[in-house]
């Protein structure tokens, strides 16, 4: 989009539009840290898996878009339960540091990336657009129809979350855990199997995300570590290990890149220099992020 | 007794990489080897840095951007304002470790995986800044880089220009490992000084460290500084010997390796990152063979090394006499 | 004598909840004062502030004539005022020997980077802390177990531990938080004599307390919080006598008052 007659509508509308992909991404990501207080640095590869998958299903064999994002979710849900049950769950048990638990993340990621180059090579992919035309208010506000419908079946997976985590038992579950691990233990809550319900629907969340993406920007393998990086920048804006952080996070990215882009798209890459910096001063004033808890 | 021992391992270490190492390389012709070795000796002086930072109870992933930084100020005072090569080493030294300072005041606050999380941001956005940045070059990188020239000192020449020279690899071989015996020298009197025990303090307990005086955010800020100068040192003769730098050059997987070479060494030894460094950079180097598969079998030996060891190679009953040099 | 420390008019609020409210008194110099009250009294939260490991809400401390409300704790540290902690706090993994020796820092003459490069003066300053250790230490009865690592010592020595880390930061005034908390009857008078010990060095002591006994045989002068207020303050004659004590302490659920 060029940038000679972009409206303030359309800017905040495409950082809406930026917003719900990234919160849907954050909140699967701070529910891990939430659960277990892991960085899941495979987030990013997670949402990449998620992708291919949609990819494979929707356009190489042409089933229907919706049919995709679902095994995008409940592939992704699974290989989070086994990574957490098989891999996360032991080192955690027998290491004495956090950090062993970080490499161990650090590891799974990089074992993802080899994955996915080996199965997909570097092209990047594409799928058919689910839906044609555009959405034209009077040349203020354009937004293709298959943007919005995403960004609707985004904003229907949040809700739904939301209010998952706050109605259902295993929610309800999850939330005392990720409070307080020894009250929700005295309380009956088994810690092992709500980790791992935890981490599933974590990487089901960045699965969907990433699923859903493809239809508008593709994947290639190489976007796992970039997509990672941002998901930890949403988290660290509005607050780890709170959903409402997350939401607020995802959309302040999302907002920052959609005026970033267009108000410093002579200079490129800068507009992530400039919201590091300013996340920076943002933290050392506020270093809990906007909603999180003081740190641990 | 011990001091003896000790004195011995040391000067039989010296000897090793001195000595026999490039007479072995001679020999063999393996001549490939001296940039193994001389990749090994810079990436363990990076990985000592992130070592300290660990050391005031930091999980630091962002030596990658200091490196970067450093390289990228040695580049640009050699090929756009002639500064000699040597001096530059220093400098870049220092520019890491204040860039470290300004960076550190607001973000040493935060502990744990925030910290961590905002240090892997940090290596990502010494690369945007990299590209964007017009001095750099953005994505074309800083090329044709010249080799070191003399160093001399009224009039003597103490270093030659290394593009005199037969054996341009050997040169950057001791150039590197001499680099890495005193900055290991450093750290262990450093560890061993009062600034150790005062950072030992902090590790253990911060309220207490604070009511007997010690300053928690100098010393942190001072570790930390410390730790990307030898970053940027590292990351400045990489440059010299690669004879390039391009925003790529140090990236978040590199920011990783220095905190895996550090954690596979063992967090609470000083050599840790040494030997740390060796066994992954030589099981990456191996593992080229397989080609393809190589990120795949790393990545796999990884996930079992952090299930079967997650506290590190030297924490294992075979180290148990590197105990005391804690 | 001058009045080495006051506290004046500290309140301190957390949200809605008030923890304190308006407290004023001083210390005198080479006195011992007793801050005594209930559970929930508020002691905690009014030693934190004085030692400045806690905001005031408003009010201040004024350490001679000085504000040292507010500042960094490091520095209040640094200008004499020192506290120990209630838990047993230490630095686990050094020997007790170490962990007195480090406390030391205060006092040195030299930077660290005199420290790192061995200069002459930095020796001289490690021998003269490796001495004091050593003094402070048999003072408190740790001699003999100076080689042990302060993990593994029993509550009693770690409390003198605590109270030796103290010392070695040569303070004018020492801050103790609860003291005799946990002990038996020999255990309290031992430790008894020992505040007297440190207050006969030349430190005045300030000590936050619920063991009665021992805050009537030790103290000067007593200070009495219930429910962030001061309601008394005098000597502990004075302080036995006096209705509103009897009344606040009786009215919760603390054991015998000692009287």
């Amino acid at each position: 989009m060029s940038s000679e007659n972009i409206f303030m509508e359309q800017v905040l509308v495409n950082g809406l539009y930026l917003g719900m992909q990234y919160a849907l991404i954050a909140l699967g990501l701070t529910l891990i840290f939430a659960l277990m207080n892991v960085l899941n640095f495979a987030h990013g590869q997670l949402y990449v898996v998620g992708g291919f998958i949609t990819y494979i299903i929707y356009g190489k064999l042409g089933l229907p878009f919706f049919v995709a994002i679902v095994a995008s979710g409940v592939t992704l849900g699974l290989v989070g339960a086994v990574i957490e049950k098989y891999l996360f769950r032991p080192v955690i048990r027998k290491s004495v540091r956090e950090e062993s638990t970080m490499l161990l993340a650090a590891a799974i990621a990089f074992f993802l990336d080899a994955v996915i180059l080996l199965l997909f090579g570097e092209k990047q992919r594409g799928v058919p657009k689910i839906l044609d035309g555009v959405m034209n208010l009077d040349f203020v506000v354009i937004m293709p129809y298959d943007r919005i419908l995403i960004a609707a079946l985004a904003g229907s997976s949040i809700v739904a979350f939301i209010l998952f985590m706050q109605y259902s038992k295993p929610g309800r579950a999850m939330r005392a855990l990720a409070q307080d691990r020894i009250a929700a233990q005295l309380m009956g809550v088994n810690v092992d199997r709500y980790s791992m319900i935890g981490f599933a629907l974590g990487a089901m969340l960045a699965g969907v995300a990433g699923g859903l993406l493809v239809s508008i920007v593709g994947v290639n393998s190489g976007i796992g570590g970039p997509v990672s990086i941002k998901a930890f920048m949403m988290v660290m804006i509005g607050g780890a290990g709170v959903i409402s952080g997350a939401i607020a996070g995802g959309f302040i990215l999302g907002m920052l890149e959609s005026i970033g882009l267009t108000v410093l798209v002579a200079y490129g890459d800068l507009t992530y220099l400039v919201i590091f910096v300013s996340l920076m001063i943002f933290l050392s004033i506020r270093p809990q992020g906007l909603m999180g808890k003081p740190w641990g | 007794m011990l001091l003896t021992s000790r004195f011995l391992a040391v000067v039989i270490f010296f000897i090793s990489i001195f000595v026999l190492v490039p007479w072995l390389i001679e020999v063999s012709g393996r001549w490939d080897f001296y940039y193994t070795l001389t990749s090994v000796a810079l990436l363990s002086i990076a990985s000592a840095g992130v070592w300290l930072t660990f050391y005031i109870g930091r999980i630091n992933i962002g030596q990658g951007a200091y490196a970067l930084a450093g390289g990228y100020l040695s580049a640009v005072l050699v090929t756009q304002y002639e500064v000699s090569f040597w001096l530059t080493i220093p400098l870049a030294g220092l520019f890491c470790a204040l860039l470290s300072v300004l960076i550190g005041l607001p973000i040493l606050r935060l502990k744990g995986v925030y910290f961590a999380m905002i240090t892997l941001v940090l290596t990502e956005v010494a690369k945007l800044t990299a590209l964007a940045l017009p001095i750099t070059n953005g994505a074309r990188g800083i090329v044709s880089i010249p080799l070191p020239g003399e160093l001399s000192v009224f009039g003597m020449t103490i270093i030659p220009d290394f593009s005199t020279l037969e054996n341009v690899k050997l040169a950057f071989y001791y150039l590197a490992v001499t680099l890495m015996v005193i900055c290991f020298a450093g750290m262990y009197r450093l560890v061993n000084s009062r600034m150790g025990h005062l950072c030992r303090s902090l590790q253990q307990n911060e309220e207490l460290a604070s009511s007997i005086g010690v300053n928690i955010t100098t010393l942190r800020i001072t570790a930390y500084a410390i730790s990307s100068f030898l970053g940027g040192v590292g990351g400045s003769i990489f440059v010299a010997i690669s004879q390039s730098i391009y925003p790529t050059s140090f990236q978040v997987a590199d920011s990783i390796n220095f905190m895996l070479n550090v954690f596979v060494g063992g967090l609470g030894y000083v050599f840790g990152p040494m030997l740390g460094t060796v066994v992954i950079y030589f099981g990456w180097d191996l593992l080229f063979q397989t080609g393809k598969f190589q990120l795949l079998i790393y990545s796999s030996i990884l996930i079992l090394l952090m299930l079967t060891v997650p506290n590190g190679l030297l924490s294992l009953r075979l180290f148990k006499w590197n105990k005391e040099k804690k | 004598m001058s009045a080495l420390l006051e506290v004046k008019n500290i309140t301190k609020k957390f949200g809605g909840l008030t923890a304190n409210k308006d407290i004023s008194f001083t210390v005198q110099e080479k006195e011992i004062l007793s801050v005594i009250g209930p559970n929930g009294a508020g002691k905690s939260t009014l030693f934190k502030m004085i030692s400045s490991f806690l905001r005031t809400t408003s009010g201040e401390v004024l350490f001679k004539g000085e504000r040292i409300s507010n500042l960094a704790p490091h520095i209040v540290a640094r200008k004499g005022v020192v506290r120990t902690f209630q838990e047993t706090t230490i630095f686990k993994s050094m020997t007790v020997r170490e962990n007195v020796v480090i406390a030391h820092h205060l006092r040195s003459k030299t930077n660290l980077f005199g420290f790192y490069v061995g200069s002459r003066r930095a020796h001289a300053d490690e021998a003269e802390f490796r001495r004091s250790a050593d003094e402070i230490l048999g003072f408190l009865n740790l001699g003999e177990i100076s080689g042990e690592l302060a993990s593994n010592l029993p509550q009693g020595h770690l409390r003198a531990l605590g109270i030796a880390i103290g010392l070695a930061t040569d303070p004018t005034i020492l801050l103790l938080d609860e003291p005799f908390a946990g002990m038996n009857h020999d255990e309290t008078m031992r430790t008894v004599e020992l505040v007297s010990g440190v207050r006969d060095r030349g430190v005045t002591v300030l000590l936050v307390e619920h063991d009665m006994p021992a805050v009537m045989k030790i103290s000067d002068r007593i200070v009495v919080l219930n429910f962030g207020e001061k309601i008394a303050e005098g000597t502990p004659q004075q302080i036995q006598q006096n209705e509103q004590v009897i009344e606040a302490y009786l009215g919760s659920e603390d054991d015998s008052i000692g009287l």
